[in-house]
């Protein structure tokens, strides 16, 4: 048998037994090319202007990728080299030179790799597909299955599995050319030591990495660059710290506790979790990272999206709004333009009004996180303005009571001037509370309707009262073009110093592809690097639990043998499954949680609310962490109980 | 306290049965040592097998302490193995990753004992054994004679009425086979184990009181030691090797 043949019946052996492995860079090179296809893809980058940025991102995050997956590769063929040890050995036994059977191992592994790269490649094809609907979807245009090879896109992923391989395959073969006989063929009896030994020394790792992590999750809390980065360098010492005290620590705990062990499972249960953690808690610690910085992605994706859409929806009620602040500017230059080039189906221009005092701005103040920068002193519309604005944003006519004024404000705002009972006196008028709305009614810019409220009063109430700015809001027959809009505020620049002017141009349709593409150049690469961390994480994780397959079938043979009922051994290989993967998880999510939290905080307040708010965003970045390890949690578990519990007799 | 009546063992389908058990029946008295010889293939790990519960039987029936082991469900068989039996291997079989107190401590646990108790009694029976000192190491620490009376600690230490040993001496030297089998038989004599081994070593079997002969799945032979020294019974014992015939060099 030529050793050409060898290596392809390993391959195709090895395919069967590293199934977790393959399946991996099969998902991986798939990921790959889809994203690489996007940076590629002339149609998406012809969408907006600011999807130029897209590639960049995703290029960045190419790079962050590669490495992992580069590290996921190297670990998974060196685990494999060192699981295969003593059939290598035993060639080198027989009469094999070090060099051939290095040969012999990256001939083998090159099949492999070259079948998952071809595979993972058809895959990403169709993923491509999903990421270019998707993206189409986010802008509202139409989407048609058109399958095909991006040769550039393919190139790229190519090289890149090439570099992640040959640097792989180069350290394996390192170590074979130099390795001994006696090193790979009793590999597996090697026992590795406890790392950190003593207790006191534990006790002060361990105390140091919990201070390092508090530390660690505030400074990324800070919003600030170079905090964050040290605050990330504190996590990662903590989880290191964290994992390789807590691994010897356990042991330490029922040393001084013995009856706790023989309690129910919990022998063999922290028995093995403990063994497992001696020998992996650096591989645990790197998990972790790679975990935190999984949920940290997701988290962020989603705030980022709520920031965008938060912002957004204020202003996407009007097709067509524009603020002008200066009183003395004549600003007919816009309606011309608006009467000659849109059709426009309904209207109104209209004057926001300053009430002379402060009595509501102060009361918010004090109740509520408030944003008065645009206003000194409480705004007001006049009731007519504010019924063909409802009218124009779609919204059911509001009913003003005599001797009443209505507030419209931005949701968060609603409680708190539910309470508010004082009444408004203008002039001679004075007006008691009435109802509350709550639309989006363009109330988050400058020169807007009121900073988050504006009260609603009869129109001879207005009479006298100075004049903040001017608006017109219009409903258009057919969306405003890009074009027009740029028209606009080439206009503004025309008639105004644009450093002086405050006038504020925005249009349904421009907002809603800003949306898109602000989603699509920061959610995608965030989620492109989550799933990616997530599937590195996960594997390796899958990787070392069912290499025990046969040390977990043996013992629960010899507990079967004991008189462990099936049942038992069940829970007991469910529990001590349980533990395993939930250890490396628990830490990211006490200092994900509260940076999400804390990043949900950072715009203005009104932004992150409904579907967006934090306890929906925690909820759902939770939810997508767990369904992707959950797949993979599922598959190892399935196929270890399988494996693993011995028939019945 | 154990009855084998007529059992019998086939394996294999229906073209290729091969019999491993044939009509084999036996008593064991409370507190006896019984060894059963055999050539490799002559079914007495089948034997052993089937009265531990690990495997079935095709005919006849085993009773313990009066019960048929046929009629147990899968549960009652496992609290059965736990309560009743103890198990010695030739390879041990205790688990790396727990100590050899654990190991012990394992049987009890499984027992649901009490885990207050579990150290003192761990540590009674592991005096008994000799082994106190090695309680905290783990079985890679330890040598092959330490790990097998670990073994026979597990055995005894829930109380279990029946000790099955299956080539217990198969993979120790000299000088520790001969270190265990005083400690069995000080476990029998003076703590008054039941003790049912499977050997084809004839020194080893010259502990036991009583040795059954099997050769092709059938009891060939019975030789009661009495008063007679160990070493005549040893003597004899491969005399009867010798009237088996063509398979001494397998079982000396």
């Amino acid at each position: 048998m030529t050793l050409f043949k060898l290596s392809l019946r390993n391959a195709r052996r090895q395919a069967r037994d590293y199934m977790v492995y393959f399946v991996t860079v099969v998902l991986a090179a798939a990921l790959l090319y889809s994203f690489n296809g996007l940076i590629f893809s002339r149609e998406i980058n012809t969408l907006s202007q600011t999807m130029e940025m897209l590639p960049v991102l995703i290029a960045l995050a190419d790079i962050v990728v590669l490495c992992v997956f580069g590290w996921l590769v190297a670990y998974a063929t060196r685990f494999m080299l060192l699981r295969r040890g003593r059939e290598l050995g035993t060639y080198l036994l027989i009469g094999l030179e070090n060099k051939q059977a290095a040969r012999l191992f990256f001939l083998e592994n090159l099949v492999v790799g070259g079948c998952s790269l071809i595979l993972g490649i058809i895959l990403g094809g169709l993923l491509y597909q999903a990421f270019r609907a998707m993206t189409l979807a986010l802008f509202g245009l139409p989407y048609h299955f058109s399958f095909g090879f991006s040769v550039p896109a393919l190139a790229l992923t190519a090289a890149s599995f090439a570099l992640i391989y040959l640097y792989a395959l180069a350290r394996s073969r390192r170590y074979i050319r130099k390795a001994k006989i006696h090193d790979l063929i009793y590999y597996d009896r090697q026992n590795e030591g406890v790392v950190i030994q003593t207790g006191r020394r534990r006790l002060r790792v361990f105390s140091v990495s919990i201070v390092l992590g508090v530390a660690g999750t505030l400074l990324l809390m800070a919003g600030n660059m170079s905090l964050g980065v040290l605050g990330a360098g504190c996590v990662i010492l903590f989880l290191f710290g964290f994992f390789l005290s807590f691994a010897s620590g356990v042991p330490a705990f029922f040393d001084k506790r013995p009856w706790q062990k023989y309690r129910g499972q919990s022998l063999l249960v922290f028995r093995t979790l403990t063994a497992k953690l001696a020998t992996m808690g650096t591989l645990m610690a790197v998990i972790s990272v790679l975990f935190t910085a999984t949920f940290i992605c997701e988290g962020s994706g989603l705030v980022f999206r709520g920031i965008f859409v938060g912002r957004a929806s204020e202003n996407t009620c009007f097709d067509l709004y524009i603020g002008m602040d200066d009183m003395q500017r004549d600003h007919s230059v816009y309606l011309d333009y608006i009467t000659e080039t849109i059709p426009v189906e309904k209207s109104v221009l209209y004057q926001v009004y300053l009430s002379g005092s402060t009595q509501m701005l102060d009361y918010v103040s004090s109740q509520t996180a408030y944003y008065n920068y645009s206003y000194d002193q409480d705004p007001i519309l006049s009731y007519s303005d504010y019924a063909a604005l409802r009218s124009i944003a779609g919204c059911k006519t509001a009913e003003l009571k005599e001797g009443q004024y209505l507030i419209h404000c931005m949701t968060y705002l609603e409680p708190c001037l539910k309470e508010y009972t004082q009444p408004l006196v203008l002039g001679n008028t004075s007006l008691t509370p009435g109802d509350i709305y709550t639309e989006h009614l363009a109330q988050g810019g400058w020169t807007s309707n009121g900073r988050g409220y504006i009260l609603v009063v009869p129109d001879e109430a207005v009479q006298g009262l100075t004049v903040h700015h001017r608006a017109y809001a219009a409903k258009t027959a057919v969306p405003v073009t890009q074009d027009q809009y740029e028209a606009m505020t080439y206009l503004h620049n025309e008639i105004v110093d644009w450093t002086e002017s405050q006038d504020y141009i925005t249009t349904k349709a421009r907002e809603e592809a800003e949306i898109a593409s602000q989603t699509a150049i920061t959610v995608f690469p965030l989620y492109y690097l989550a799933v990616a961390l997530t599937m590195t994480a996960a594997t390796i994780l899958t990787i070392q639990q069912l290499s025990e397959s046969a040390h977990y079938r043996r013992q629960f043979l010899l507990l079967q043998k004991l008189g462990m009922n099936r049942r038992e051994m069940s829970k007991t290989l469910r529990t001590q499954f349980a533990i395993y993967y939930a250890m490396p998880a628990v830490p990211p999510i006490l200092i994900g949680v509260p940076f999400i939290l804390n990043l949900c905080g950072a715009p203005e307040p009104g932004v992150m609310t409904g579907a967006f708010g934090p306890a929906v965003i925690i909820s759902a970045a939770l939810g997508i962490f767990f369904l992707i390890y959950a797949v993979y949690i599922l598959l190892a578990y399935t196929s270890l109980k399988r494996n693993v519990l011995p028939d019945s007799f | 306290m154990l009855q084998v009546q007529n059992i019998e063992k086939y394996y294999g389908s229906k073209n290729n049965v091969t019999k491993a058990l044939d009509r084999v029946s036996f008593e064991v008295e409370n507190g006896e040592f019984l060894a059963i010889m055999g050539a490799s293939g002559s079914g007495k790990t089948t034997l052993l097998n089937c009265i531990s519960t690990i495997d079935t039987i095709s005919a006849g029936k085993i009773l313990l302490d009066g019960v048929s082991v046929a009629d147990l469900s899968e549960t009652e068989l496992a609290r059965f193995r736990r309560e009743r039996l103890g198990f010695v291997f030739q390879d041990f079989n205790l688990l790396d990753t727990l100590t050899i107190e654990e190991n012990i401590g394992l049987a009890l646990s499984l027992n649901h004992a009490d885990s207050k108790e579990v150290p003192n009694r761990v540590r009674e029976t592991a005096g008994k054994l000799g082994i106190t000192e090695i309680l905290p190491k783990f079985p890679y620490q330890v040598s092959g004679g330490q790990k097998q009376r670990a073994a026979c600690a597990r055995a005894i230490v829930a109380g279990q009425s029946l000790l099955l040993a299956d080539e217990p001496t198969g993979a120790l030297d000299s000088k520790s086979s001969k270190n265990l089998l005083d400690i069995m038989d000080t476990m029998n004599r003076e703590m008054g184990a039941t003790i049912l081994m499977v050997t084809h070593d004839a020194y080893s079997a010259g502990y036991a009181k009583r040795v059954l002969f099997l050769k092709d799945g059938r009891v060939f032979n019975e030789l009661l030691r009495g008063d007679r020294s160990r070493s005549i019974f040893y003597h004899e014992i491969l005399d009867v090797l010798a009237a088996l015939g063509g398979d001494i060099s397998d079982v000396i």
